[in-house]
């Protein structure tokens, strides 16, 4: 936070014009076609959009992992464009190393960034204690359920200690029960601790539940659809599921999802 | 979970008592030559009568192979992330190295002790030949299998290369190693054998070489089963050693 060129005021991400395109053989494949979108600092942010579209292609560019054919990312307020390590980043499988304790799971971004790891630890036992995990410290990932492992993934991204957090469909593979939980826990961190958080998902509702700024996608290639803003006052209690505005910018929301379906088709 | 582990040894050991006795059996009940096939209890005595002699040899053997497969095991973790590092470097060698593995590394032997003489290095050097493709392969394989994103999931949060490998790849390639380890292990007592047939003063080979000439069954067969005794200790040792190192996974197979 201290680099000069940067301002306070730099929005946590800041995505302008991102077009990629895969090369198969001969042809090429546009996945991505003139993104544009920002999260500003503290903001929760979602995605929608439907599967196979290019939202985790998008995560991998603001993530450096891929190269962006046009456009700009700016993490912070600097140019991000193959730069990483910028970012908390949680993958659409928990990717957790079976060979580590759940403590030394959520600890390896801090690992690869160097942080000292006493530290470390006192934090991953403090955040485990807060999110429901006291006691599975020293248990290894295959002897947690679905719901835990994506907790575990969840934690890990929090405690790399960036502002910005990406969550790519953290919990598509959970059953509907159980994925209420995980709003109600992953609202509650948030309140806390206010991170910014870009979130992709293909489920409208949780996208609306969650977010402050929904960007709605059409299916590949990629496009900004429409970019809607989301008025409920935080924190959100689950009543905001039966709210009049809600039902109505769900069923919008739906309708455009279908609408950009059909025509794609 | 101890009386699994008994349930488990059981079966081979009843087998292994049935099978000594019926031999006993034959060899009493047939009135067989004793120096044609022994029996177990005439391999027994002919082990403690020559046992002296057979320490020193067994100690020769032992050390021989360990020094080998150390040897062996170092080649083939270092072939391995040579390949897998640099993949042009693979793509030139891997399928030579297959292709090798057609050579009879035997056939090499007496080569090797044309060029060397009858020292150490000739040994170790069949022992490594045997032992150090098994250790690569499986190395290389288990590397390979690296789950892309977990991968991708290091990259994005910083990791540079040899973070890469040393907190993903490697030990995501750990059962893999010990895989390779296992048959290295047998393997190499194998080469020990072998390389001392070709010339050596001591030795389990040298002794098995003395007995030929001199038609004693009884101890041609004391020395297998010290081969076979040796050839179980560093198998064990190996499996000890990969119950302390590689933790935290589902046990693949269903009655662990
Ligand atoms: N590295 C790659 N090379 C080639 N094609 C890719 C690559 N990554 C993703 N794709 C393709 O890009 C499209 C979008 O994928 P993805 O970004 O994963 O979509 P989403 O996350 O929205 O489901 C898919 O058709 C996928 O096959
Ligand atoms: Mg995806």
């Amino acid at each position: 936070m201290a680099d000069p060129g940067v301002t306070p005021m730099a929005s946590a991400l800041e995505v302008s014009g991102v077009s990629k395109s895969f090369r198969r053989g001969r042809e090429t494949l546009p996945v991505l076609v003139d993104i544009s979108l920002r999260v500003e600092n503290g903001e929760f942010v979602s995605i929608v959009g439907p599967s196979g579209g290019g939202k985790s292609t998008l995560f991998h560019i603001v993530g450096g992992l891929l190269a962006a054919d046009q456009g700009t990312v700016r993490v912070g307020g600097q140019d991000a464009a193959g730069r990483r390590g910028l970012i908390g980043y949680m993958p659409q499988q928990p990717a957790l190393l079976p060979w580590r304790t759940i403590e030394d799971n959520v600890v390896l971004a801090r690992e690869i960034a160097g942080e000292p790891r006493r530290g470390s630890s006192a934090l991953a036992r403090e955040w485990l204690a807060k999110a429901g995990l006291d006691g599975f410290a020293s248990a290894y990932p295959h002897t947690l359920s679905g719901g835990m492992q994506q907790r575990v993934a969840f934690l890990r991204a929090l405690l790399s200690d960036h502002e910005l957090l990406l969550l790519d469909e953290p919990f598509s593979a959970l059953d509907a029960i159980l994925r209420v939980d995980m709003h109600r826990w992953l609202l509650d961190i948030w309140e806390e601790n206010r991170r910014s958080i870009l979130f992709i998902t293909h489920n409208v509702e949780e996208a609306l539940l969650l977010s402050s700024t929904v960007y709605v996608f059409t299916g590949r290639p990629a496009t900004v659809l429409e970019r809607v803003e989301v008025p409920f006052a935080r924190p959100r209690s689950d009543e905001v599921l039966d709210d009049p505005e809600f039902i109505r910018l769900k069923r919008r929301l739906t309708h455009l999802l279908k609408h950009d379906a059909r025509q794609a088709r | 979970m101890a009386e699994t582990r008994i349930r488990r040894w059981v079966p081979p050991l009843v087998a292994v008592v049935l099978i000594l006795t019926a031999w006993q059996l034959f060899t009493v009940l047939s009135g067989i030559d004793r120096w044609l096939l022994p029996s177990p209890a005439d391999i027994v005595a002919a082990g403690g009568a020559d046992r002296l002699s057979l320490a020193g040899h067994t100690l020769a053997t032992v050390r021989l192979t360990l020094l080998g497969f150390a040897a062996g095991v170092a080649t083939g973790l270092l072939v391995a992330v040579v390949l897998h590092v640099v993949p042009v470097v693979r793509a030139a060698v891997y399928p030579l190295l297959v292709v090798s593995q057609n050579i009879p590394t035997i056939a090499l032997a007496p080569l090797l002790v044309v060029w060397l003489g009858f020292g150490v290095l000739p040994k170790v050097i069949v022992i490594v030949l045997v032992c150090f493709f098994p250790v690569a392969v499986a190395t290389l394989d288990g590397l390979a299998r690296t789950d892309p994103v977990t991968a991708n999931y290091l990259r994005m949060s910083g990791a540079n290369r040899r973070q890469l490998f040393t907190k993903l790849e490697f030990p995501n390639a750990l059962p893999a190693v010990f895989s390779g380890l296992k048959i290295a292990a047998t393997y190499s007592v194998f080469g020990a054998i072998i390389s001392e047939w070709l010339g050596s003063d001591q030795g389990i080979g040298r002794y098995m070489i003395i007995q030929k000439s001199a038609f004693r069954a009884d101890r041609m067969f004391v020395s297998i089963a010290i081969v076979v005794l040796v050839s179980l200790l560093i198998f064990g040792a190996v499996v000890l050693l990969e119950r302390i190192l590689v933790r935290g996974r589902p046990r693949r197979d269903a009655h662990g």
